[in-house]
């Protein structure tokens, strides 16, 4: 059947037969949980317990420190080992608290009080939302409860939930429908409340049928949400694609999802605005899929945030035998970030561990020729960029060329174009290097 | 400390999809085009073949081992541009053309420019053009193994019919790579899986065929179109030529204006050129427009669109294109319409001059009915069988002031120059019969060595001699009369002027004595 669909795209393996159907199961840590400070985008936040505090699960441990930035929350109740930096996924040194697990998960003081949404006014929905310390669970990081807040809530007519998943291996989203569909529902109707002239619009890759057919019955009589199937295709996901197919909108460059009368939120995330509202409880676990032909048992997994992720390895029955695996990385293979190790914690947007037998940037590499100018990453580009063009720019260093010309910093980072490449040219490499070394120019 | 994983940024994940992919799916692509000229052509077209690629292979393998570079030979581009060479030769070229083509190609055009994904042009047509100017004979020549056949765009060019579904076929005579239907199910495939887009074979297709029906002369009648694009490789030219990733705009809005001018210079060039192969000069001088191409084909991302429509910023651009392609075209076609005419004021002013050397008692020339019939008889046929490939361009009667009979000249081409060149002579003779001497009026041999032909030692040679023939003495100091002593080091330019006089001779006996 023919779908609305973005400009460009690509077709990756999907890798989704890994895990798909295998349903969550709670692990529980038995380490340490270390807690990052610098979750969500925006600014870290600033602690607020010391060494040897005990603290409860739920509790809010540091807060958000100005309008854009996210408290973070214990998922455990134990005592606080340490302030202090710690090894991050990105591989650098980041600040964290510490907390030693005593494996009781005591909760916190009214954590798990019910209440009614509809009786709620708009600025307490927002309240909850904050104090659940909620931030974009697909994979930025944004805080939620400042996308709730737009300068003109009634001019918003789409409010997305973005349950597309495009990103290879990943299932966790998949699981979540399947099983939660009418929390993500209950998520979305709260938000609806917000916007008096949306319509709730859940948006799911047309190779979830298992997941449309549960969302659409949980919609069935719930009023103005409905369900939109979409053509399989990377970055269907992408804030900029999903807009583009659902509102026939393109943003650009310093433009919110709002100016275009959109908020987009992540599944996970919706279903966590609805717990945190009417069960008061903040944002401590979340769906974690860990897949990949290196991987002895893929699997989804319900983990506490700050886990390791060797721990959650070994949840998954650790390495698979007889196999070498040469990569690991945080997130799916389009966007992930590829680790040197596993001794960093799950953060409230890491939502995949994907292990890989071989590497295929090193495979790539051997490959490599001049670029052959066959115009393919042009095609697949989703922003209708030149990434052909950006390519001979960065590498001259051409920047003004880069941004002004070509609209380099338009770059979403999908990395499509790199994908695509027949010539195997390192596209994303170069342009994430001529979008820092042009964001330090202009920060001087 | 436990081991460290691969790091690198994102994407973890790459298509399949190779360089050497990207060739292998040209090459076949080719393969029906290739596997017909064999059908049609025989074991010379795939000797053609054999040794086109196989020079190309080599010449990028010798480059690449003694600038001690990666050899870069597996990744295919140079099998790709052998084949495509071999796909726009007649079959029946001697086999050093191929090589020196494939040579040119891959050393120049190629190497040189640092290698595949650098070159400016398409090397195929580079390598093919320098055939042309190099070789102009042999590549002007479709006779195969003796068997002589006009093409086509020869016969479009002389006013006479062209059985279209044998061009539309590949029967009607040409390069070995010349059946359109072969070469379209190769289109069909590449853009099948997507390896070129629809944006440059269809433009340059329309807006040739716009051309032709605009400043063709016959207006838009379908046939004389259809003629024009089934003919001289516009069809390979468009599909596998101009779509050569590497020497094409990269973006959708370029590849269309790139199109446009390869379309209409290749028109202007088609009807308004002196030469049959329009395509190859077209795509080869496009080529060298891309960067501008490229530079004003910038597309503005989706985001920013609807601003910029309103400025009308692309469809400007595009204007611009358009119109210094039409002005370019039109200045080039004048350019081409007063030079033809110049140049045939000067061929005939030249002949009229070479006349009147060989027969120096005529105050004009007449044409005698008989022999313009003789002449036409021979249908621009060789002459005879013993004098090469010689043809009899003109006999003419010289009348002196009285109006008497002074003497009679004949013009006569010979194709067995070196390298295959043309040479072209008027041969003078007295009533009685006596060569008053040859005069050239055309003949571009070798400096110092065939060009010494047209000088007096040789060419005097064959003053005052009253004979039936001359016999090419190879080893110099002839007593005889119609003995020849060759040019030192260019039998083959000596051998060649014999023969058109013998030619002559051999005319003048049967027809005018």
């Amino acid at each position: 059947m023919l779908r609305k669909t973005f400009h460009g795209g690509v077709h990756p393996a999907d890798g989704k037969k890994f895990a798909r159907d295998i349903p969550f199961q709670t692990y529980l840590p038995k380490g340490d949980l270390i807690f990052a400070l610098n979750q969500h985008i925006g600014k870290p936040a600033k602690p607020v317990v010391q060494k040897g505090d005990t603290v409860l699960a739920g509790q809010i441990i540091a807060e958000a420190d100005g309008f854009v930035s996210a408290h973070v929350v214990s998922s455990c109740s134990g005592k606080v080992k340490a302030v202090e930096s710690r090894t991050t996924v990105a591989g650098t040194l980041s600040p964290c608290i510490v907390v030693e697990n005593d494996g009781n998960y005591t909760l916190a003081e009214g954590v798990g009080t019910q209440r009614e949404a509809s009786s709620l006014s708009n600025q307490e929905i927002v309240e909850f939302v904050k104090a659940a310390g909620i931030i974009g669970l697909g994979g930025a990081g944004f805080p939620t409860h400042v996308k709730l807040m737009p300068k003109n809530p009634e001019e918003i007519r789409y409010v997305i939930a973005n349950g597309a998943e495009c990103e290879p291996y990943i299932t966790c989203d998949d699981q979540l429908m399947r099983t939660a569909p009418e929390e993500i529902v209950a998520g979305l109707k709260i938000m609806l409340q917000l916007f008096p002239n949306a319509e709730g619009v859940i948006v799911i890759e047309e190779n979830k049928p298992e997941a449309i057919a549960a969302m659409e019955k949980a919609c069935a009589g719930q009023g103005k949400v409905r369900v939109q199937a979409v053509h399989t295709k990377y970055p269907q996901g992408g804030e900029r694609s999903i807009i583009s197919v659902v509102a026939g909108k393109h943003l650009k460059l310093g433009m919110l999802p709002a100016d275009v009368g959109c908020v987009v939120d992540n599944v996970a995330t919706i279903q966590a605005i609805y717990r945190a509202v009417c069960k008061s409880e903040p944002l401590m676990e979340r769906g974690f899929t860990v897949s990949g032909d290196g991987v002895k048992n893929p699997c989804n997994l319900m983990v506490k945030i700050g886990t390791g992720f060797a721990e959650v390895l070994e949840a998954a029955g650790g390495f698979a035998e007889g196999k070498e695996v040469q990569k690991l990385i945080c997130g799916g293979p389009m966007m992930g970030i590829a680790m040197a190790g596993l001794d960093v914690p799950i953060c409230k947007n890491n939502n995949a561990l994907t292990v890989l037998c071989e590497d295929p940037v090193a495979v790539a590499e051997k490959q490599q020729t001049a670029c052959l100018r066959c115009g393919r990453c042009n095609q697949v580009c989703p922003l209708g960029l030149t990434p052909q063009m950006m390519a001979v720019a960065a590498e001259r260093k051409n920047y003004e060329r880069y941004e002004k010309k070509l609209y380099g910093l338009e770059c979403i980072a999908c990395g499509s174009c790199t994908y695509i490449c027949p010539a195997k040219r390192p596209l994303m490499q170069l342009f994430k290097q001529a979008k820092a070394e042009i964001m330090a120019a202009k920060k001087k | 400390m436990s081991r460290l994983y691969n790091v690198s940024s994102s994407p973890h994940a790459r298509n399949r999809l190779n360089t050497s992919g990207v060739m292998y799916n040209v090459i076949l692509a080719l393969l029906p085009a290739a596997v017909f000229g064999v059908y049609r052509y025989g074991f010379r077209a795939f000797l053609v073949i054999a040794v086109s690629v196989l020079s190309a292979v080599l010449t990028e393998f010798i480059f690449d081992f003694i600038t001690k570079k990666n050899n870069t030979v597996k990744d295919g581009s140079a099998v790709v541009t052998g084949l495509l060479l071999a796909l726009c030769l007649p079959a029946g070229v001697p086999v050093y053309v191929p090589f020196a083509g494939s040579l040119f190609a891959i050393l120049f055009v190629k190497c040189f420019f640092g290698g595949l994904g650098h070159n400016f042009m398409n090397p195929a047509l580079a390598g093919r053009c320098f055939l042309l100017l190099s070789f102009s004979g042999v590549m002007a020549d479709y006779s195969v193994d003796g068997i002589s056949s006009s093409t086509p765009l020869e016969v479009l060019a002389a006013g006479q019919p062209v059985d279209v579904m044998d061009a539309f076929l590949g029967f009607g005579g040409g390069v070995i790579g010349s059946s359109i239907v072969a070469l379209c199910l190769g289109g069909l495939y590449l853009w099948v899986i997507g390896a070129i887009t629809f944006e440059i074979p269809v433009t340059v297709l329309v807006s040739f065929s716009v051309f032709i029906g605009l400043f063709g002369g016959q207006g838009f009648d379908p046939m004389y179109i259809w003629l024009h694009l089934a003919t001289g490789g516009v069809v390979m030219g468009a599909v596998f030529m101009a779509t050569d990733p590497v020497t094409s705009p990269v973006t959708s809005l370029g590849q269309i204006l790139f199109g446009l001018l390869t379309g209409i210079l290749c028109g202007v060039f088609r009807i308004f050129g002196s030469t049959p192969d329009s395509v190859s000069y077209a795509i080869i001088i496009a080529n060298l427009a891309v960067p501008l191409i490229d530079e004003i084909s910038v597309p503005v991302p989706y985001g920013f669109r609807k601003q910029r429509e309103g400025k009308k910023g692309i469809p400007k651009s595009a204007l611009i294109l358009c119109a210094i392609t039409l002005i370019a075209g039109a200045a080039l076609s004048g350019v081409f319409g007063m030079t033809k005419e110049r140049i045939e004021e000067q061929q005939m002013a030249a002949s009229a001059a070479s006349y009147r050397e060989v027969c120096p008692g005529a105050a004009s020339f007449s044409y005698d009915e008989d022999l313009k019939a003789a002449i036409e008889a021979l249908g621009g046929e060789i002459y005879g069988t013993e004098f090469g490939k010689a043809y009899i361009n003109e006999a003419v009667v010289g009348v002196d002031e009285s109006g008497a009979e002074a003497g009679y000249v004949l013009s006569v081409t010979s194709a067995d120059g070196f390298g295959g060149n043309h040479i072209t002579l008027s041969v003078g003779l007295s009533v009685e019969g006596t060569i008053n001497g040859i005069s050239f009026t055309e003949l571009n041999e070798t400096a110092g060595m065939g060009m010494l032909c047209g000088e007096e030692p040789f060419k005097g040679q064959f003053a005052g001699v009253n004979t039936e023939k001359f016999i090419l003495n190879k080893a110099g100091g002839s007593t005889a009369e119609n003995e020849i002593d060759t040019v030192s080091g260019a039998s083959v330019s000596s051998g060649a002027v014999v023969n058109a006089v013998n030619a002559a001779l051999d005319f003048y006996a049967e027809y005018i004595r």
